[in-house]
C-alpha cells in the first residue's frame, strides 16, 4: 500500500501508470504504516471513460488528471481548496498568481525567480497549489498535481497574498472588494456540485479572506511588473 | 414565485452570493452576488412570502414609497426570471 503525504494529509494512491507514480514520488510518506485519511482510486474503467471524452489525452494523462480531481475534491473536507494559480515562495511566504489558462501565471512567477534568484524564489506549485486553513493560518502546499510541467515542491508556506492576473500594457494593481474576491476565488477553484462541499468550500474561502489580501493586477512581461506585485503584496501582509 | 431547486443563497463574510448545486449546476455554472435588497427579497421568496408582502417589507425597511418598492421588486424579479432561478 502506498501512502503519500500531500498537504499534510495521508493519501492512499495506487498509481497504475508512470506519470502519476513519478510525480507523486517526492510525496511518499516516511511512515508507510500511516492510516490513510483520503483514498484515491483511479480505476482503468474511469480512465477509459475519460479517454473517450478526451481522446487527445493518453491513458497515463487521464489517470493523472483524475487523481488530481479526486485529491482536490477530497481536500474540501480538510479545510482546504485548490486555487488555479502559480505559487511562488519568498522569505517564508507564498504568493499566488491566479488566472485563466494562457494568461501568463507561470511567466510572472518565472520573472520573480529571475528577479530574486531561483534559490530565493521557489515555485511551490506551478498550476494547482493547495490552500489549507490551519488554526489562525492559511498554508499553501505543493502537490504532485502541478500542470504540464512537474514544477512542485513538497513544502508548506504561510499564505502571503493572492493576485488575479490579466494582461495589460500598463502595470497596475488594486485590492479586490470582498464580493470580487469571492467571485474570483470560486471561478479559479474546483467548484463542487453538492451542497455539502460547496458549504465547506465557502467556509475555506471565508477564512482565506480573513487571512490574506486579494489583488487584481494588469501586467506585461517585465521585471517592473514583478517589482509592483511584490512591493504591493509585501505592504499588505498581515503581521506574523 | 418560487426559487428553483438547487439555487442557494450563501453568506460569505458580509457578502451574499447565489450558487448552484446538484442538478442546477448543469443549467447554471456561475455565481451571482446580491446587494442588501436582493438578499432581503431572495430570503423572503425562499420563506414563501408573496409579492405584496415583500413589497411592504421593502417599503418598511428602506422607507420608500410603494411605487419605488414595486419598481425595485419588479426589477429584481425580472433578473431572477431572466437567470432562470425562479419558477
Amino acid at each position: 500500500m502506498s501512502i503519500y503525504r500531500i498537504a499534510e494529509i495521508n493519501v492512499k494512491i495506487e498509481p497504475i501508470y508512470e506519470q502519476l507514480r513519478s510525480r507523486c514520488k517526492k510525496y511518499l510518506s516516511d511512515d508507510c504504516g500511516a492510516a490513510p485519511q483520503m483514498k484515491i482510486a483511479v480505476t482503468e474503467d474511469r480512465i477509459q471513460k475519460l479517454s473517450v471524452r478526451a481522446p487527445a489525452l493518453s491513458a497515463e494523462e487521464c489517470e493523472y488528471m483524475l487523481a488530481g480531481a479526486d485529491f482536490y475534491g477530497g481536500l474540501m473536507h480538510f479545510n482546504g481548496m485548490l486555487l488555479h494559480a502559480s505559487a511562488v515562495a519568498l522569505d517564508g511566504r507564498a504568493y499566488l498568481f491566479s488566472a485563466p489558462c494562457g494568461t501568463g501565471k507561470s511567466t510572472h512567477t518565472g520573472l520573480w525567480q529571475k528577479y530574486f534568484g531561483a534559490d530565493k524564489a521557489k515555485i511551490i506549485n506551478d498550476d494547482k497549489p493547495a490552500i489549507r486553513i490551519s488554526g489562525k493560518d492559511a498554508l499553501v502546499y505543493g502537490t504532485p498535481f502541478s500542470g504540464k510541467l512537474d514544477l512542485s515542491e513538497n513544502a508548506a508556506f504561510k499564505l502571503g497574498a493572492i493576485c488575479f492576473l490579466h494582461r495589460s500594457e500598463k502595470n497596475e494593481i488594486r485590492e479586490l472588494t470582498e464580493k470580487e474576491s469571492i467571485y474570483a476565488l470560486l471561478n479559479q477553484s474546483l467548484r463542487p456540485a453538492d451542497a455539502k462541499r460547496m458549504a465547506l468550500l465557502l467556509n475555506t474561502i471565508e477564512a482565506v479572506l480573513g487571512l490574506s489580501k486579494i489583488y487584481s493586477m494588469g501586467c506585461d512581461i517585465s521585471l517592473d511588473a514583478v517589482k509592483l506585485s511584490h512591493e504591493t503584496m509585501m505592504k499588505g501582509l498581515t503581521p506574523q | 414565485m418560487r426559487i428553483k431547486e438547487g439555487y442557494k443563497l450563501c453568506k460569505v463574510r458580509e457578502s451574499s452570493i447565489v450558487v448552484a448545486v446538484g442538478d442546477a449546476v448543469m443549467d447554471f455554472n456561475g455565481i451571482v452576488t446580491l446587494n442588501a435588497t436582493g438578499e432581503l427579497i431572495w430570503g423572503m421568496i425562499e420563506n414563501g412570502a408573496g409579492d405584496d408582502e415583500i413589497i411592504a417589507e421593502i417599503m418598511r425597511k428602506y422607507k420608500v414609497d410603494e411605487s419605488v418598492a414595486r419598481a425595485d421588486f419588479a426589477e429584481f424579479a425580472d433578473k431572477l426570471k431572466g437567470a432562470g432561478f425562479v419558477e
